[in-house]
């Protein structure tokens, strides 16, 4: 029954399983993959830092309710999040809001939460003795903060970022759950059409999903040895 | 499947307590007033709903019923995508107008929502090897494939209760038990095995050697979706549709999408659109 694999399917569908439906329709595919995921990067990259920090405040309020934020959304599962954004946020702040800005906002609360974490074993993880000098040269605590240890444990945190963050490249597949038309959503779409090459379609975006994570820790590697001139610990 | 559903009540019970009781508004005066109908439509359910890759443009059965009412109210036309667990709620959150989404009428879903009358029927029925089964009573005592947590599963225990059923996560797993002799039979939704039988037929090496028989165990009434108490927009698609009937619109859309020349072809039987009280 089974012949060799046929990836002329995959050809002929090329431009769909990049762009989606664009000219004639909003982005799809790897495009819409690859914006989802950059986006949410640089949000989740910040939310991460600010939730971080307030969770190694030494304001005992302020610590609590940081970890409990943290704690809520690391106790759901990220198709519960992305599913209850889609309804939330429209709601919030009216029907304009496009879906993919809602799994946007889901993918950047969920990996802030863990990013959180990777911070506070950063800041945690560095020297109690570097925090003392800095304070004994007369550095205020934000000064040793910002100019002393970050900078340190910044540097220490990118092997456990680019975790996170190829985590989440693969994570914006989930979207297909509020139909948003991602690379995965896109897979499904041709293979309901076509029917007959289920192998060779998923393999294709098998490869497409490796190659943008390969891609991306390949990056993350040459920014680690361009930072490491001046590793101090 | 049951993790879809508890979703799904998660999130009506979210946009309940957001809505409150929905309004009543005049999706008619509405559409007109700003020139589009959006329409909730499936986006990977071929021949119901799918994007053309090359022209990228929507098509299939639902698609065609859309076009024509928008075509007839005089505005433009923009689909979104939906999914099962989703469509309810973008459509009472007034995010499409209409739904268009392979939605069977029943009761339950009634008191959320209005139907129109029926513009699809299909029914559960059964997908064998050619001449094996005639009637129900060619399928006791054998085994029959289906999918896990399926209304599908549930309509063939209580119509043939001497079966053994054997349940598979989805339909295709099922259609190899079928062509390996595990099963005598696969069954759901006629729509559904007809693409399966279509599937068959394109590969030459079972080309010809499979059917549907005409036994049908339930009936499944697909209409279109409006919210709930918008008497005046539920009537003039009503009266679009039943149109679409008079005009013989709709016999062709249907023979476009299941024609004997299409991808899965049915029969429409005796089946016309008419003011039909299905699933209520």
């Amino acid at each position: 029954m089974e012949t060799a694999l046929d990836f002329r399917v995959v050809w002929e569908y090329l431009s769909y399983f990049f762009i989606g439906r664009y000219p004639k329709g909003p982005v799809g595919g790897v495009a819409l993959t690859l914006y989802l995921a950059a986006v949410s990067l640089v949000f989740s990259f910040l939310g991460g830092l600010v939730l971080g920090l307030l969770s190694v405040s030494r304001n005992r309020p302020v610590r609590w309710a940081s970890m409990a934020v943290i704690q809520t959304i690391r106790g759901m599962p990220l198709l519960m999040v992305i599913f209850w954004m889609f309804f939330l946020l429209p709601a919030l702040f009216g029907g304009g809001m496009p879906a993919s800005w809602t799994v946007i906002t889901a993918l950047t609360l969920f990996t802030s939460a863990y990013m959180s974490e990777i911070v506070r074993a950063g800041i945690m993880g560095i020297p109690k003795g570097q925090t003392e000098a800095a304070v004994s040269t007369g550095l205020s605590h934000r000064q040793t903060m910002l100019h002393i240890v970050l900078p340190q444990a910044l540097r220490n945190m990118i092997p456990s970022f680019v975790n996170q963050f190829v985590s989440m490249i693969k994570d914006t597949s989930l979207a297909f759950i509020v139909g948003v038309s991602e690379l995965t959503q896109i897979a499904n779409q041709v293979n309901n059409r076509t029917m007959l090459f289920p192998t060779e379609i998923f393999l294709f975006i098998a490869v497409v999903y490796f190659i943008m994570c390969f891609a991306f820790t390949e990056l993350s590697r040459w920014l680690e040895r361009r930072l490491a001139y001046s590793k101090a610990i | 499947m049951r993790g879809k559903t508890i979703l799904l009540v998660a999130a009506m019970a979210l946009v309940g307590s957001l809505y409150g009781s929905s309004m009543a508004a005049d999706t008619l005066a509405g559409v007109k007033a700003k020139g589009v109908l959006v329409a909730g439509v499936k986006d990977s359910l071929p021949p119901f709903g799918s994007v053309d890759p090359n022209t990228k443009e929507y098509v299939g059965y639902d698609i065609d019923f859309i076009k024509y009412i928008a075509k007839k109210l005089g505005v433009k036309v923009e689909f979104k995508p939906v999914t099962s667990a989703n469509r309810m709620p973008m459509l009472m959150e007034s995010r499409v107008d209409i739904l268009a989404a392979t939605m069977t009428k029943n009761p339950e879903r009634a008191k959320q929502i209005d139907f129109s009358y029926t513009y699809f029927l299909t029914g559960q029925k059964f997908l064998t090897k050619k001449g094996t089964v005639k009637s129900l009573k060619d399928l006791e005592g054998k085994k029959i494939a289906t999918a896990k947590g399926s209304t599908s599963e549930q309509n063939v225990k209580k119509s043939v209760p001497s079966a053994t059923i054997l349940s598979f996560d989805d339909y295709p797993q099922g259609v190899l038990a079928l062509q390996q002799g595990k099963a005598i039979a696969v069954t759901t939704d006629e729509s559904i095995l007809a693409g399966q039988l279509g599937k068959l037929e394109k590969n030459p090496a079972t080309k010809g050697r499979y059917e549907i028989p005409d036994v049908q165990i339930s009936e499944e009434p697909y209409g279109l979706g409006m919210r709930k108490g918008d008497a005046k927009f539920v009537k003039f698609v009503n009266d679009a549709i039943l149109e679409m009937e008079k005009t013989g619109e709709a016999k062709k859309i249907f023979e476009r999408w299941f024609g004997p020349n299409s991808d899965s072809p049915i029969n429409r039987g005796s089946f016309a659109i008419a003011a039909d009280k299905r699933g209520t």
